[in-house]
């Protein structure tokens, strides 16, 4: 019998913390008196009475809620107790940080729901056990760690209104994640020299920048590769939708112009308040996706000097082959780096090894999108496009638990295909596409957008990456497949190399997919894109799609908000499309606080 | 000082891309290469008949259809030649030597490819990649480039020369451009200079703006007379600044800070000479082509750059600079929404503030400011401070 990989590598757990407990005491003391401020500044009186007006609220709402579902036929109770509610606005509440209450999806889903919600808690206390003492510490370094408390909340909004098998693929997917998510906080945390300081993590650990792809540590399997970023800004910025709000400011308050995009802002910005881990033995910078990503290494370095970095940069214009081997070079030139920092030594066999894996999880994804190419489209939505972004950049084959996920997805897929199931029973009635970026402080759009309106978003641009199986015994060749797919990470596989690979590409792949209906976000701060917004404009009226257009500002929902951004499809719907919406009860709903 | 003869000639010169110089060369077989970037090497696009034109778009006005294209949250430089190219501004061009090496403007490539700003047969527009760090592969992608899409095309569409005799030709033309711009430059080092940053900033533009061959009896015409030239009794200026940042191709903006009473006595942005007006060395043993690219890599000051040792090239020309030509102060400017300046602006006017210690002015402003209330407000208040100081200095008070 074949062994079963163990995955981390139990070393990186083992690793001996030397926490400074005098500093920690003293950050501790520095916490109490900002609670003890706290503490004396809350008007209780005003708090008394917002409590009281909750207590209300909560009441009126469940005699609503009573009185709704008895005002129901028996064939509508039935329908709601089996198959769960249908005025999904309900949950929401004015001036809530969070839904009221989870979803009621029916005897079955629900059960299956809190299955997989005590499964996810389970994992989270598992895997924080494992070091629990800097893993829990880290809540009084960083605020953004609070957020992550909210992780549940988050898979509840990505998950709304899915009955059935969507639902079960949808909570496999997202399981994964968190778990990556989870192991890597855990790690951070042990590493962060103002926390854990494991002296024996951070001679194993390298860091990237987020916008760097995770597949050059295939061939480092004795070393822990983290995107330093992505834990503290930017998939937390999907969880919370204010907290990168602190590091807009600060940035821009040190002299950043407001104009920038929120990634390298938030990055930068972070760096300013002191909210990043300081942590491994050297960094990995990067020229990706654009202007702006590519300039953020400079605020690190100026954070932490003492860490060296490399800057790996690739060629813009990618599809040209005269620049391939330059790439190549570059990866080669990264690979000694790392083995200059950290001793380790690029191993060919595990390299091999994680990109068959890859090859295998890109040719399972292939077959996720012939489905989704049908009349009958299976996985869609926010958990999937999640994970998929998060397989193809993070994970890259790395982590062999992530097979396994591919098969279940794979055999419930086929069987949800054959059954003709409905992702969103009852709400297929637009085929989608989105491009562009989408907003992070609006992870679940497609979900509302399902919900609401019946728009089924089957693909997004930042899905469609990378597809060609990359090279497993030709060593050099191997390189330069690496580069090729580094040169196309997500965004800049559009975004990047020319116009085409974002204007004609829009129109081969909404041929493709069968789709008629765009949501063209635009991020008012991505210079990339917004440099082609009459092109697209201008073709997709020729050749009569329906664009809508959707401005964010990515990580600050101060710009633009939610709210904002769903009227915009509610207008375009009623007023040129003429439609009704699913349920009405999320055409209005007041979420501006809510994570 | 007297006014130079033929200051009021270089204006006009400016006044359109298509001026009255390149349409001499034009009119005698000469083959006009419009590019933007530094990184595109200038002396390139000037072998054998051809002839280089760095774009600008003078008098820009109204940019509505190029921001329907782009956005109104891209760089006004970047569309403000889209516009122009859509007015039929740049119909004169005979191909357009495009690089990727800022998002913005190889959008503004692409548009005016797009778009068919230019009906001539054999017009065309290329794209090149640009590196984003100096090393030996890079130089070699680089070179790999430069040779396909600007010498291969030169050749095959115009059966241009494009030998390694025919580019040392050049670079002997180009450098005698160099060295009487840079003799100029030089001036500007005196206590009481013979020549004013406006001036210089038109000598310099009028030199990569107009047909070498063409503007370089005037240069050297007026090499003589600012030698001849008598300087003021007393500076006529408050206070000497260094200018360091993006694309600055409006000399308005350097007339703006003059009047303000802010000598800019060195100019370390895109369009300015430095890089741009260094003459290049050659040896015999190696191709010019790759020595030139290796010179334009070496020389580059572009923020894109971020290599560490980029980050620090950056930094300490322009505090050389800075000393060189005895400022006493820095501005860090930066075209409105390019975000290689606006980053690298914020990080290192605080750098040079405080590791270097030169008061620093940071502003961003837009295409055309010349007559810009708000930035005109800035640096009197900038020319008071550094006149504080000094007297601070000269009283002995820290």
């Amino acid at each position: 019998m074949a062994k079963k990989p163990v995955f981390p590598n139990p070393e990186f757990w083992k690793a001996k913390d030397n926490i400074d407990w005098k500093k920690q005491g003293e950050n501790l003391k520095v916490c109490l008196g900002i609670f003890a401020e706290m503490f004396k500044e809350t008007d209780w009186e005003k708090f008394a009475e917002v409590q009281k007006s909750n207590a209300v609220a909560f009441v009126d709402r469940i005699k609503d809620e009573y009185s709704a579902f008895m005002a129901l036929d028996a064939a509508g109770k039935k329908d709601i107790i089996v198959n769960g509610e249908k005025h999904l606005g309900r949950l929401y509440r004015k001036g809530a940080m969070a839904t009221v209450r989870r979803e009621w999806r029916g005897v079955k889903d629900t059960a299956y729901d809190f299955y997989e919600w005590a499964r996810m808690w389970g994992m989270l206390l598992m895997t924080f056990s494992k070091d629990l003492i800097p893993a829990m510490n880290s809540a009084l370094h960083y605020r953004w760690m609070i957020s992550y408390f909210c992780c549940h909340g988050f898979m509840d909004k990505n998950l709304m209104g899915q009955r059935g098998r969507a639902l079960r693929m949808s909570h496999i997917l997202i399981y994964d994640v968190f778990r990556y998510v989870a192991e890597n906080l855990v790690f951070l945390s042990k590493a962060d020299r103002k926390n854990g300081n494991s002296i024996e993590l951070n001679k194993k650990m390298v860091t990237f920048d987020e916008m760097t792809m995770g597949q050059i540590m295939a061939g480092f399997p004795d070393l822990l590769g983290i995107p330093y970023q992505l834990l503290p800004v930017f998939l937390v910025s999907e969880i919370d939708q204010l907290v990168c709000v602190p590091y807009i400011d600060a940035v821009e308050s040190f002299g950043l112009p407001a104009d920038c995009c929120p990634v390298p802002s938030s990055e930068c910005g972070s760096l300013v308040l002191d909210a990043e881990p300081d942590m491994g033995s050297c960094f990995l910078s990067s020229s990706m996706p654009c202007d702006g990503s590519t300039m953020a290494s400079s605020y690190f370095s100026r954070r932490f000097p003492n860490t060296p970095v490399f800057h790996l940069c690739f060629p813009v214009r990618y599809e040209d082959e005269s620049v391939l081997q330059s790439a190549a070079d570059e990866i080669k030139a990264c690979i000694k780096f790392i083995e200059d920092q950290t001793g380790a030594k690029w191993n060919w066999d595990a390299y091999f090894a994680t990109m068959k894996r890859f090859n295998t999880e890109t040719a399972y994804e292939l077959q996720k999108w012939e489905i989704n190419k049908t009349a009958y489209p299976q996985l869609i939505g926010p958990a999937y496009e999640l994970f998929r972004k998060w397989n193809y950049e993070m994970d890259g084959g790395v982590d062999p638990r992530v097979i396994p996920t591919c098969e279940k997805i794979n055999k419930i897929l086929l069987e949800a295909y054959e059954n003709k199931d409905e992702a969103w029973p009852g709400k297929m009635k637009y085929r989608a596409i989105v491009w562009s970026c989408p907003a992070h402080y609006y992870a679940n759009f497609s979900n509302w957008a399902a919900n609401c309106w019946g728009i089924n978003v089957l693909v997004e641009m930042e899905s469609l990456n990378f597809t060609k199986p990359l090279e497993t015994e030709d060593k050099e060749e191997a390189l330069r497949d690496l580069a090729r797919l580094y040169e196309r990470m997500v965004m800049r596989r559009h975004t990047n190399g020319g116009y085409h690979n974002v204007v004609t590409e829009l129109w081969r792949q909404c041929e493709a997919w069968n789709t008629k209906l765009i949501i063209m976000y635009q991020n008012v701060a991505c210079k990339n894109m917004a440099t082609v917004q009459g092109l697209l404009d201008e073709q997709g009226r020729e050749r009569g799609y329906d664009l809508i257009w959707i401005e964010h500002d990515l990580m600050d929902p101060r710009t633009v908000s939610r709210r904002t951004m769903r009227d915009k499809v509610n207008e375009y719907m009623r007023t040129v499309m003429n439609a009704e919406p699913c349920d009405p009860s999320l055409v209005e709903f007041e979420d501006e606080v809510c994570m | 000082m007297k006014d130079l003869k033929h200051l009021i000639y270089f204006e006009n010169l400016l006044e359109s891309a298509n001026n009255e110089l390149v349409q001499q060369a034009q009119a005698e077989g000469g083959i006009c290469l419009g590019y933007t970037c530094y990184h595109v090497p200038e002396v390139l696009l000037n072998i054998g008949d051809c002839f280089s034109v760095r774009l600008r778009a003078p008098n820009t006005g109204s940019l509505d259809i190029a921001t329907y294209y782009m956005s109104n949250y891209t760089c006004e430089y970047a569309r403000a030649l889209v516009e122009r190219g859509i007015e039929g501004g740049y119909r004169f061009l005979d191909a357009l030597i495009g690089v990727d090496a800022c998002s913005m403007m190889n959008r503004t490539m692409e548009h005016l490819e797009l778009l068919n700003i230019n009906d001539k047969e054999k017009f065309f527009v290329t794209h090149m990649d640009i590196p984003f760090k100096v090393v030996d592969y890079t130089i070699n992608a680089y070179v790999t480039q430069m040779q396909i899409h600007v010498l291969d095309n030169l050749r095959e569409k115009f059966g241009v020369d494009v030998s390694d005799k025919a580019i040392r030709a050049a670079v002997k033309e180009h450098n005698e451009v160099c060295k009487i711009i840079s003799e100029i430059g030089e001036m500007r080092k005196a206590d009481i200079p013979v020549v004013t940053g406006y001036e210089f900033h038109l000598l310099n533009l009028v030199s990569f703006c107009c047909p070498k061959k063409l503007i370089l009896p005037y240069l050297k015409e007026t090499l003589k007379e600012i030698k001849a030239r008598k300087p003021d009794p007393k500076p006529w200026f408050r206070a000497r600044v260094a200018m360091v940042g993006s694309e600055i191709d409006d000399p308005s903006l350097t007339k703006l800070f003059e009047d303000c009473g802010a000598f800019i006595c060195s100019d370390r942005y895109c369009f300015g000479s430095t890089p741009g007006r260094e003459v290049i060395e050659l040896n015999d043993e190696e191709d010019a082509l790759i020595q030139i690219c290796r010179h334009v890599m070496n020389h580059s000051e572009c923020a894109r750059y971020i290599a560490d040792e980029k980050v620090l090239q950056r930094r300490e020309t322009a505090d050389r600079l800075a000393k060189e030509y005895k400022a006493e102060g820095i501005i860090y400017e930066q075209m409105k929404y390019c975000d290689y300046w606006g980053f690298e602006r914020a990080l290192v006017s605080h750098v040079m503030s405080e590791e270097y210690g030169w008061p620093v002015l940071s502003i961003d402003r837009l295409y055309n400011n010349g007559t810009s209330g708000q930035l005109r407000t800035r640096c009197q208040a900038f020319v008071e401070s550094l006149e504080i100081k000094r007297i601070h200095k000269e009283e002995g008070i820290k």
